[in-house]
């Protein structure tokens, strides 16, 4: 077992519109590169914020992606997915959706409409995991992880407790299913808490505070909304609860694929780009109503 | 300030050489303009050719009943101008505005003159870009009098592979002349015909 020292810690910077429904502080590829982060390829963050009550719900209208998976992490409000493979579903408070976009697919995401009439604090986590090359063009496919079907594992003396949503912790898997090893847990630790957690040293390692604060490696102190990056120079590092907190810890191993990556499509050559732009053009992704 | 487009531009298109690019350099003269800022409106004479460093500009009309018809995009390495009213001098009946923030290189009179004073061939190869905007409006003019919809939709987004997601429904349809439901009856036919979901 060897430290994992932290690389860098970032601060949010100032947040923009994803449509007019999140209210993001965007960290990849912002702070970090694609390929500094992979397979992690685009994490945009909507830190806690107060929507409005409305009877129309805001969010992002009819849009491709191509080549990877988006995953939404759903912390506070309720969000209301469609997509033109058939995929759909409604998240709420705890639950993860982990949309595989794969060879294409159009889709839209909304505020939920029973909770957009009411408004109030709304704040989640969108992800991209790129695909392996020989899977980007496999069919699309849509899985709607519920909180209670996560492993949760209880941390001794009552300190708090680890939620697996995908890859493996003490034995314990997550049920989302990924095409390469990917880790995501929520350590939700209670103040003064400390548990420690291991990946092999090559995975491209990071943690987002999403509630509280955090001490890491006993050192350096992880505010609650900053991201932090940790160095591949070793394989454990340690996390103590400064308050009651929330951590979203990714860990993945690199993909060590070319990538390009135009706007919403992420392929691994130029030609594949333009391909992708073509058949979105010509109705390949199928259709979708706004 | 490094202008990628602007250099390729003048490279490939207008037979500079990279000496001569670094001769024109000194002359050059950017603008930044936010979304939904105008660089020229109707009444106005445009003094300019707009070349589009980075960012979306579009031209348009208004008609009668005050609703934009829009003549023309601008994406990176596109030039856009009301050119009668540049020759001319005349009031243009024509505005120019920001779709996106938009880095814009201004082209005027003395600087074309300029440049071609470095590059003797620029004027011959600029008169070969005007030719071809003028092939490219007749094939317009010809598409809007009788070309089905659906072919000229798939005539606009071969020529701007990217369009579709920086701009809303309702401009591309405004370029293509039809009504927004009719372009979303377009791209719904194209799907039930190309969609193969997987099996």
């Amino acid at each position: 077992m060897k430290k994992r020292n932290i690389e860098r810690v970032v601060k949010p910077g100032t947040p923009h519109f994803v449509g007019d429904g999140f209210r993001v502080h965007n960290f990849i590829p912002g702070s970090s590169s694609m390929q500094r982060m992979d397979p992690f390829i685009m994490l945009d963050y909507n830190s806690k914020y107060n929507f409005p009550p409305t009877d129309k719900p805001k969010g992002v209208g009819v849009h491709p992606h191509r080549g990877f998976e988006t995953v939404t992490i759903a912390y506070k409000g309720r969000v209301e997915h469609g997509d033109s493979a058939g995929g759909g579903g409604i998240i709420g408070e705890g639950d993860v959706q982990w949309m595989t976009a794969a060879s294409g697919v159009l889709h839209k995401e909304f505020h939920e409409t029973e909770w957009s009439k009411k408004g109030g604090e709304f704040q989640m986590v969108q992800l991209w995991v790129n695909l392996p090359a020989k899977d980007k063009m496999s069919p699309p496919k849509y899985q709607a992880i519920e909180n209670a079907k996560m492993a949760k594992v209880q941390l001794p003396n009552n300190e708090g407790e680890i939620e697996v949503i995908a890859g493996e912790y003490k034995g314990n898997k997550g049920p989302a299913s990924t095409f390469s090893p990917v880790n995501m847990f929520n350590v939700r630790l209670k103040k003064g808490a400390k548990t420690q957690l291991t990946f092999l040293e090559h995975y491209t390692t990071s943690i987002l505070a999403i509630e509280g604060s955090v001490k890491i490696n006993e050192a350096e102190n992880v505010l609650q909304d900053h991201f932090a990056l940790f160095a591949n120079d070793g394989d454990t590092f340690t996390l103590e609860a400064l308050e009651d907190t929330v951590v979203l810890v990714l860990s993945g191993e690199p993909l060590n694929e070319p990538i390009a990556a135009y706007g919403p499509f992420v392929m691994n050559t130029q030609e594949e780009l333009v391909e992708a732009f073509k058949d979105f053009n010509t109705g390949k992704f199928g259709y979708l109503e706004d | 300030m490094e202008l990628p487009n602007l250099k390729k531009h003048f490279i490939e298109k207008g037979g500079l050489s990279e000496q001569d690019y670094a001769l024109i350099e000194p002359l050059i003269q950017t603008k930044k303009i936010f979304k939904n800022d105008f660089l020229l409106k109707q009444g106005a004479i445009c003094s300019h050719f707009f070349f589009v460093e980075q960012g979306l500009l579009r031209m348009y009309a208004l008609n009668e009943e005050g609703k934009e018809n829009i003549l023309q995009f601008a994406t990176e390495g596109w030039i856009v101008s009301d050119r009668g009213s540049v020759f001319f001098q005349e009031p243009s009946t024509y505005y120019i505005d920001a779709v996106e923030d938009t880095l814009v290189v201004m082209f005027d009179e003395h600087f074309i003159n300029e440049v071609s004073k470095i590059n003797t061939d620029f004027r011959e190869k600029n008169e070969q870009l005007l030719q071809n905007h003028i092939r490219h409006l007749y094939k317009r003019i010809s598409q809007l009098l009788g070309v089905s919809a659906k072919s000229r939709y798939l005539d606009f987004v071969s020529m701007y592979p990217d369009i579709m997601l920086r701009v809303p429904q309702w401009m591309i349809a405004s370029y293509l002349g039809i009504t927004p439901e009719s372009l979303s009856r377009v791209r719904k036919a194209l799907a039930e015909e190309n969609f193969k979901p997987h099996k």
